[in-house]
């Protein structure tokens, strides 16, 4: 049997895509109980096709141990493949000045297609208000 | 001329891809994404990250605000390396301590540690001095914490691809009844054939 050069291009690219390409189907409640106090955002946008295929569908805020600030942000893989991200949260006090804290670092979290995911970070300290979320997507890795 | 100009333009581009890569020593940012992940040993950010989620959890639990006097004393017991790689368990728990210090939850004695093993033994030498001097028994406050953990190692091969999962166990109890208040674990698994710079 002889198969084109067109037609063996066309089922390599589909053999290449169908990797990795499941995708994750999502169930929730229809009326959530929760009433989640959400934040109003603003975003600076560097890397369009990141913002593309990867929604943030919200950011909300609680209060945990009494006074400590926890911010949670709820993000989809909107693309057809798995991404694997990294985010980092910076934390700001009142007086508008940065706090470091030693553990906060970058963290990655994988994403299959389609999933819903939240990531969340809490305020080293009580005097803690903003905050501000990095996104960025890591190198891929296929083993 | 002509011939050249698209052959430059693809070294050019390709310049510019290549980023800053270069062998020679460099500073990089600890808390960065340019560190080194390795399959043998607990890397800084994995120490960075377990110490995040744990402290994360334990604030998020609640737990921290019922003790009666706020900041809590706490003490650091036991961390018990059961990785097969040397590993100094203060990576994580000076971590935890820091945050949970800037949190105001919490403070750490420096004077009492397991097994007598006191972190400032100066500060305990001139506690005792200065009971001696003034020749009444000082108070001493004792912790209403203390903190202990382990950490694990789980190893799979599968051809020449490695993978290694290091638990991270910790424990906050409360000296009054050895009740273990807060509980958590934390998994940090990495894959691969061989260490990477970067991820």
């Amino acid at each position: 049997m002889k198969i084109s050069p067109i037609a063996f291009f066309a089922i390599a690219a589909l053999s290449f895509y169908s990797v990795g390409c499941k995708s994750v189907n999502n169930v929730e409640r229809a009326n959530p109980q929760a009433s989640p106090s959400y934040v109003e955002d603003q975003r600076i946008i560097t890397d369009a096709t990141l913002a593309n295929k990867l929604q943030i569908l919200s950011i909300n805020e609680a209060t945990v141990s009494g006074d400590m600030l926890k911010i949670q942000a709820t993000l989809q893989n909107t693309s057809l493949r798995a991404r694997t991200i990294k985010y980092r949260f910076e934390w700001i006090r009142a007086d508008g000045m940065e706090q470091a804290s030693p553990a906060n670092s970058w963290r990655t979290v994988r994403m299959q297609s389609g999933e819903v995911r939240a990531i969340s970070g809490i305020g080293p300290s009580p005097q803690i208000r903003d905050f501000r979320l990095k996104i960025q997507e890591t190198k891929q890795t296929i083993l | 001329m002509k011939k050249f100009l698209p052959f430059s333009l693809v070294i050019l581009a390709l310049a510019l891809f290549s980023g800053c890569a270069t062998n020679e020593a460099r500073y990089i940012d600890p808390k960065g994404t340019e560190t080194i992940v390795s399959l043998n040993k607990i890397n800084i950010q994995d120490w960075n990250q377990a110490a995040d989620e744990l402290v994360a959890d334990m604030l998020t639990s609640g737990v921290l605000d019922r003790a009666p006097e706020l900041p809590a004393l706490m003490a650091v017991s036991r961390i018990t390396n059961k990785t097969t790689s040397q590993a100094d368990t203060n990576s994580l728990t000076k971590k935890v301590r820091v945050a949970l210090n800037q949190s105001g939850k919490v403070v750490t004695t420096t004077t009492m540690g397991y097994g007598g093993n006191v972190e400032d033994p100066m500060a305990q030498e001139l506690a005792q001095m200065q009971t001696f001097m003034s020749g009444e028994k000082q108070q001493t406050r004792l912790p209403y914490y203390t903190l202990s953990g382990l950490l694990l190692e789980d190893r799979a091969k599968s051809g020449n691809t490695n993978q290694v999962t290091y638990t991270f166990q910790m424990s906050l109890t409360t000296t009054s009844d050895g009740i273990a208040v807060w509980e958590s674990e934390k998994q940090i698994t990495k894959i691969g054939k061989k260490s990477t710079v970067g991820w």
